[in-house]
């Protein structure tokens, strides 16, 4: 190999890299991309974020290694996949081969030159990406960002850019160049792009349930050569804090190691076999097999020439014609199809899409639950990876198609044929619907595999038509025409991938950085949620126009594609005429008629953005209700409910409803109130007061209308406050798809009187209207240590007392209503049903759900539930009887007659539970799927259910901690529940379940002491509803089953009528009443509830040994994280949970309790009547732990690590 | 009739690669003859409405091509000089296919007449074999076979005998003098025998422009007693060439047989008067820009005040 030559073909191909625009697009890109993180427009985040305290800067080795990995993968490759698998095809295309090879020029050094320049040229990326970087962070001002801009430390950059970014680049230009040199195909040097991307954003990076074994994720780990899954699964999945994340360098393990060194392998080796291809076949030599010789020989045989037995051409009776439109376009289709079928991309792309189908089925709920799939959740679930990849096949098969008449050498003759350019355009464009469909179909073929293997729910077409035909379909239509008007626009290809995928890179950008929009949003790009009960019922209009918009777009691109598309060369001075503004004006005109209908349809849409209740206009009210009562009223008093009347008047097709009604407003402070503040929705229309049935005005403060009393209302004294408004929920389109909470639709109604005005006034200033992250929101409020001594107020303001309520709720006859309270009357009459329904006991919230429904009923409870969704109805329902009887006994009679559960639209997913009115989205409870072991329709259900306890019965106060109360308390009850009625396997998965979820979520910088948490930070709300599940659980076990029952009767004794609400200091110092021994109280409710502690055990130095009869178990324990509980530790045998499996081995455990401090280790013997297989720290899952599933080992020969450190 | 007025192409660098070009085109065969880089490849091209020229304009039978260049592709038979195939079809399904985007009909249907179009070219051995796998020759002949199809106005072919053999030539030569009876065909080439054999017409295009417009008749005939053919020493060779017009020099038995140009007849002694061949008349336009009697369309200029290079063929027997 001469060096020499070698040099000049790398020589060659690095300046033709380095002129092409493709290139400095693609730092254009990177260059856009660097600032935006620098400046804070975009973060890649590990550790804590943007609140508060440390910062986790952008500019340590962890945060620039992630940068490294997700820039190579999902910007560079595909920039990649056209450099370099197209090196090749285009010398083929260029025809210099025979020039080239004919030289000195050996097969090694043009492959090998070719590969080298198309490698250095990307590494030169990436350093100038890097350099950009530094230059960013590090040289020029930030401003509001400075403080995640760490110290600059070269190694910083370099390490992630030689661990990640390098083997990645060689694997990649090796695979896309091999692929583009064996196969000639242009569109195959896409696929590996695609398949990473498609396998590790669907699949590879984020799947991690909690019942993966270690060694599977660990052949995971090495299966994605990006590096993203290891360093997430490795480092980032339990959070360590943002200092040590700063100031950390990434550590590497032989698996990492060795996948890339796997990766750089993987590449050089696919060069080297192209290597060996191209020389093999550079000069046509190869052997033939045996029989083909003769074949051969006949196929080169030129019989002799008869002409002058042939007739005269005039005799052929040949006319010559013009092809008609739809003939034309199906002959230029036909041929189109043929290579199509032909071309192995169908073949490896369909199957890819297909295998993504399949692993994409995992859908998960409430507690990371498993979810049932319908048709819907199924076709809405895919439309983001079908939208990449038909858009990406669409792309390249467009591009190619347009671009092979040139590159065949065809283009002369078939220019030259009266073929209409349109139909020609139009064949093309068909044929590659082929593809489309191809993918489509498989996808759905791969739905209805899983909806037959899953079974249950029955298999449903048509929300894969509507889904798929009405939204899917438009965007590959819009796709096609933007790249054939790219492509004919520019007439070259790599201008076309260039300005196509930096079109879907930015599109993804504004995904990311939360500013598109409805009018922008081609794809529709996670804008839809799928809900059987309400098919696309929430955003229909803005899905109508949006389609409507860029379907017209699309017809303008097609009109400008068949105008500009080079059938005729076009000459250089006539284009400089043509762009004269005369000239421009005139083709503008000529198209102007087509702009009509986008015009009109993308105006009327941005309107409804904008006038929307995420878009401007609401914004400005919500800020402007901020700014004008802040100051003034944020704490202001304002009167508690002493009773509701109600008269809510439903108008589902509209969106919209009337109330009448009032409030009995009670002062139960103890001074006068002259005046209060009620926060009403700044949107509704007609608004009327009256005061103790007199007309009156308010001051209207940007929607906070202060009442002003005539007397001031005396402590303990009433007013009744009457209002009339009309009003609509949604009002208008959300911005970018999504729903709010509480809405109307004609399928599905779910209102609350609970924290915000949206279908009743809410007493008191909100404050958590107009306020932006990023513009006015403060940090949060430090509270003094005794903040919860004296009278506290309500965590939810409209809540802190006990009201009856009369509610009347008129809707379609054929909508069921729910309401807070007993039925008393119903009436249906001129297509109209009205409810009464009046509190058999006094409320603190009161809300209205409605539906399609069918109904279950047991002794006081009830399921109302949407006839498609049967599955899980008996388990709830099972669940609520069960929770009625169980907590009524454990905690305080049920103290109303109905306890009911209703199911609504599930285009949010939650579920509340107001008094004896639960409502739940259809995919909380409803589509849960259950397992023996893990029966989450029981388990959400129980947690929804004790909430009619806590915080119904006794109000929590607000103040940091007390939420804990609230959902700390639920999750608790249904651990009790869970054992009391489905056993201990239930209980324990659902422990695990919560814990393993407490542990991911876990912000180890960010995370207070439950007393202190308030929600505010990432972090918070797990914590909330695990660890306080978790920590009032083991508190309760703590104390014993009777006294922990009698400490909560004697809490809900103490605040159910109380005028102070709940802190939980308070349920501490009420539970310390009933501990045997208060100093050990005092040491565990310290730990778990005023400081952060959590242990995590490991074991090691296991062995076991005969002794006398049995045996001996002996091993290490070591507490490698905080707090001091005693803990089992169990040598076990055989199966606990054996299902019925007539086989299994029967279980036995030996156990020994250990206590240890944070950083202890003791050995422990364990003595055994049986030989032990494993060791399990903590068998029974009573103690809250991180990384449960390494405190296990497994015992035997060599006594091998079960799950073992990294 | 073709009219082509003030047609000119200028590309970008810039290139002028035709400097305007006045032609009348009949209906009959038509020879446009010229060196490469002469233009006729552009001026084809721009006829066939595949570029766009930057001024001038082309008319069939009194239409306005240029400005719809669709109307002239109803009518049209084109063979470029450079072109490929879609390499995945066969030879049989790509000529189908090219038939039916010409809108071509055929009272024995499309099949049939595909292969009586292959049967005339002599493919029909190959007709269901891959394009990928045909020789160069091959991949001409079914060029030849698409433009003949239909029943063309106008057929343009351009450079159309490279990659064929003898036999294969002489069968073109009858498929195009059949079908110049009754429609206008355009050959564009630089082997002058093409014009020879086929036209009984043709212009010379050199450097974008028209040199003459004449009939291989008249060219010979305006050479009659001009030129003079002799032997020649290699060492007298280049006081020949300082004195005379020379026009050829074939190598012969390791002498140079030289035909020369003389205007007023003074040849040297050696050299006697032979016939002209309208490849004298080729060369004797190339160099000295003009043929006595023949209406001179550029002034005529010599080659060596033009700095060009004398033109002569040199061969080696």
């Amino acid at each position: 190999m001469s060096g020499a030559r070698l040099f000049e073909i790398f020589r060659q191909d690095a300046l033709h890299s380095l002129r092409r625009p493709m290139f400095w697009v693609l730092m254009a890109l990177l260059a856009f991309m660097a600032w935006g993180i620098s400046t804070g427009h975009a973060a890649i985040g590990s550790g804590d974020a943007r609140v508060g305290g440390h910062k986790a800067w952008i500019t340590s080795e962890f945060a620039l290694a992630q940068l490294v990995i997700m820039m190579t993968t999902i910007i560079y490759v595909f920039f990649i996949s056209v450099a370099a698998g197209m090196s090749i095809i285009r010398d083929e295309e260029h025809r210099v081969g025979e020039i080239l090879h004919s030289t000195p020029l050996t097969p090694g050094e043009y492959v090998w030159g070719k590969y080298l320049s198309v490698l250095a040229v990307f590494v030169a990326v990436l350093g100038m990406h890097l350099g950009l970087a530094m230059l960013f962070n590090h040289v020029l001002p930030h401003g509001e960002n400075a403080d995640f801009i760490g110290p600059f430390v070269l190694a910083n950059y370099l390490r992630p850019a030689l661990v990640f970014g390098l083997p990645t680049l060689v694997l990649f230009t090796g695979i896309c160049f091999a692929i583009g040199g064996l196969t000639r195909k242009p569109v195959l040097v896409f696929v590996a792009p695609v398949a990473v991307l498609l396998v590790g954003a669907f699949f590879l990076w984020d799947w991690s349930p909690v019942w993966l074994p270690l060694w599977v994720n660990r052949i995971l780990q090495f299966a994605d050569l990006t590096g993203l899954r290891w360093i997430k699964e490795t480092w980032l999945l339990v959070d360590k804090g943002v200092d040590y994340y700063n100031h950390a360098t990434v550590g590497l393990d032989g698996l990492i190691v060795a996948q890339r060194l796997a990766c750089v392998a993987l590449g050089l080796g696919a060069v080297a076999l192209l290597h060996v291809r191209f020389a093999a076949t550079l000069r046509g030599a190869h052997a033939l097999p045996k029989g083909h010789a003769a074949q051969a020989r006949a196929a080169t045989a030129t019989p002799a020439a008869r002409l002058e037995s042939l007739p005269a051409l005039a005799a052929l009776g040949m006319r010559s014609g013009v092809p008609g439109f739809v003939a034309g376009a199906l002959e230029v289709a036909r041929a189109e199809i043929h290579g199509i079928l032909r071309h192995p991309g169908l073949y490896l792309f369909v199957p890819l899409i297909l295998l993504q189908t399949l692993a994409n089925e995992y859908n998960v709920g409430a507690f990371d639950t498993r979810l049932l799939n319908t048709s819907g959740i199924l076709a809405v679930g895919a439309m983001n990876t079908l939208t990449l990849l038909v858009c990406m096949m669409i792309l390249f098969y467009t591009t190619e198609s347009l671009q092979r008449e040139r590159s065949t050498g065809i283009g002369a003759i078939y220019f030259a044929t009266p073929l209409r350019t349109g139909a020609m355009l139009a064949g093309k464009a068909l044929a590659n619907t082929v593809l489309g469909v191809s993918i489509v179909a498989s996808c759905l073929a791969g739905c209805l595999v899983i909806l037959a293997v899953q079974g249950k729910v029955p298999l449903d077409l048509a929300p894969f038509a509507l889904v798929w035909g009405l939204l899917l379909v438009p965007t590959f239509l819009v796709w096609t025409a933007y790249v054939s008007f790219l492509q004919s626009l520019t007439s070259n290809r790599y201008g076309t991938y260039t300005i196509g995928l930096a079109t879907m890179t930015l599109s993804g950008w504004f995904q990311m950085r939360g500013k598109m929009n409805w009018v922008a949003n081609w794809d529709l790009w996670s804008t839809t949620r799928w809900s059987d009960i309400a098919p696309l019922e929430y955003d229909r209009m803005p899905l109508l126009l949006n389609r409507v918009f860029w379907l017209g777009a699309a017809v303008l691109f097609t009109v400008l594609t068949v105008r500009l598309f080079e059938r005729r060369e076009r000459d250089a001075t006539r284009i400089v005429h043509r762009l004269r503004p005369a000239a421009l004006l005139s083709s503008a005109l000529s198209i102007a008629p087509l702009l009509l209908v986008p015009a009109v349809a993308g105006t009327l849409l941005a309107l409804q953005v904008h006038e929307g209740y995420e878009g401007g206009v609401a914004r400005k009210l919500a800020r402007d209700y901020w700014k004008k009562n802040v100051e003034t009223w944020k704490n202001a008093r304002a009167p508690s409910l002493a009773a509701v009347d109600f008269d809510l008047e439903l108008d589902p097709a509209k969106r919209a409803f009337r109330v009448r009604g009032w409030y009995d407003v009670l002062n139960d402070t103890d001074r006068p109130l002259a005046r209060f503040p009620v926060s009403v929705n700044p949107e509704w229309k007609k608004l009327a007061w009256t005061l103790n049935g007199d007309s009156l005005a308010t001051e209207n403060r940007a929607a906070l209308h202060i009442v002003t009393l005539p007397r001031p209302l005396a402590p303990g004294t009433k007013a009744r406050l009457g209002f009339s408004y009309e009003g609509r929920q949604p009002d208008g389109a959300s911005k970018n798809g999504g729903a709010q909470m509480e809405f109307i639709l004609p399928s599905s109604i779910v209102l609350t009187a609970l924290e915000r005005p949206t279908m009743a006034p809410i007493l008191g200033y909100d404050p958590g209207v107009g306020v932006e992250e990023d513009k006015n929101q403060s940090d949060p409020r430090e509270w003094p240590e005794a903040w919860h001594q004296g009278l506290s107020r309500p965590a939810i303001a409209m809540a802190g007392n006990w009201f009856d309520a009369h509610l009347k709720v008129s809707v379609p006859a054929d909508l069921m209503v729910n309401a807070t309270g007993e039925l008393v009357r119903e009436e249906v009459r001129d297509g109209r049903r009205v409810t009464e329904w009046r509190t058999d006991h006094p409320v603190r919230i009161f809300n209205v759900v409605a539906g399609h429904w069918k109904v279950k009923r047991g002794d006081g409870v009830a399921v109302f539930y949407d006839p498609r969704h049967p599955y899980n109805a008996d388990e709830m329902l099972e669940a609520l009887a069960a929770a009625r009887t169980w907590y009524g006994e454990w905690f305080a009679p049920y103290p109303w007659k109905t306890l009911r559960l209703s199911e609504f639209a599930g285009l949010p997913t939650y579920a509340q539970a107001p008094p004896g009115n639960i409502t739940f989205s259809e995919n909380i409870g409803f589509l849960t799927q259950s397992k023996p072991d893990a029966n989450a329709a029981f388990w959400i259900t129980a947690h929804e259910s004790a909430h009619q306890w806590w915080p119904n019965l006794a109000m929590v106060a607000d103040g940091p901690g007390a939420v804990v109360l609230s959902e700390g308390m639920a999750h608790f009850s249904s651990i009790l529940l869970i054992e009391q009625a489905k056993g201990l396997e239930q209980r324990m998965g659902f422990c695990r379940s919560v814990e393993n979820r407490y542990g991911r979520a876990r912000r180890r910088d960010s995370e207070r002491a439950l007393v202190k948490m308030d929600g505010t930070l990432p972090g918070d709300s797990r914590a909330i509803y695990d660890k306080g599940g978790w920590a009032l659980w083991m508190l309760h076990r703590f104390l014993g089953r009777d006294a922990g029952l009698a400490g909560l009767r004697e809490y809900l004794a103490a605040f159910r009528d109380s005028r102070d609400n709940a802190a939980l200091e308070d349920y501490l110092a009420i539970m310390r009443r009933h501990a045997a021994d208060t100093t050990a109280f005092d040491a565990f409710a310290r730990q778990w509830f005023h400081e952060v502690v959590v242990p995590e055990y490991k074991l090691d130095d296991a062995t076991v040994e005969k002794h006398g009869e049995g045996w001996m178990v002996r091993a290490r324990v070591r507490n490698t994280g905080t707090g001091v509980m005693p803990v089992e530790v169990a040598a076990v045998r055989g199966v606990r949970f054996p299902h019925g499996k007539k086989d299994a081995e029967p279980w036995r455990d030996g156990r020994a309790t250990i206590t240890l401090g944070a950083g202890e280790s003791r050995e422990i013997a364990i003595p055994c009547a049986f030989e032990p297989e494993r060791l399990v720290v903590d068998p029974d899952v009573t103690v809250l732990m991180l990384e449960r599933q390494k405190a296990e080992l497994k015992l035997g020969r060599g006594a091998a690590m079960l799950a073992a450190k990294p | 009739m073709l009219s082509v007025r003030g047609l000119v192409k200028v590309y970008p660098g810039p290139v002028a690669a035709v400097q305007g070009v006045d032609l009348d085109v009949p209906v009959g065969m038509f020879g446009l003859l010229g060196p490469n880089g002469a233009g006729k490849t552009t001026l084809m091209r721009i006829v066939a409405g595949l570029l766009e020229p930057t001024s001038g304009s082309v008319t069939l039978d009194g239409e306005d091509i240029l400005a719809r260049p669709e109307r002239v592709r109803e009518r049209l038979g084109y063979l470029p000089q450079d072109f490929g195939f879609y390499p995945h079809l066969t030879g049989e399904q790509m000529l189908l296919h090219l038939l039916r985007l010409k809108g071509v009909t055929a009272p024995g249907g499309l099949k049939a007449l595909a292969g009586e179009l292959l049967e005339r070219v002599n493919l029909s051995f190959a007709a269901r074999r891959a394009v990928r796998s045909y020789s160069g020759g091959m991949r001409q002949r079914l060029g030849i076979a698409q433009a003949i199809a239909g029943n063309p106005r106008l057929l343009i072919v351009d450079e159309p005998t490279a990659g064929l053999d003898p036999e294969e030539r002489l069968r073109f030569y009858h498929l195009l003098a059949e079908l110049a009876e009754q429609r206008i065909v355009l050959l564009s080439t630089h082997i002058v025998d093409d014009v020879a054999v086929l036209c009984p017409r043709f212009a010379v295009i050199r450097g974008g422009r028209l040199v003459a417009r004449t009939t291989p008749r008249a060219a010979r005939a305006a050479l009659e007693g001009r030129i003079h053919e002799g032997l020649v020493a290699p060492a007298d060779l280049p006081a020949l060439r300082a004195a005379h017009h020379v026009t050829q020099v074939l190598l012969v038995e390791g002498r140079h047989r030289v035909r020369l140009y003389t205007l007023d007849g003074g040849a040297p002694a050696a050299f006697g008067a032979v016939p002209p061949s309208l490849e004298d008349a080729y060369l004797v336009l190339m160099r000295l820009g003009a043929l006595p009697g023949v209406e001179a369309l550029e002034p005529a200029a010599a080659s060596e005040a033009n700095g060009e290079p004398a033109v002569s063929a040199e061969v080696r027997a």
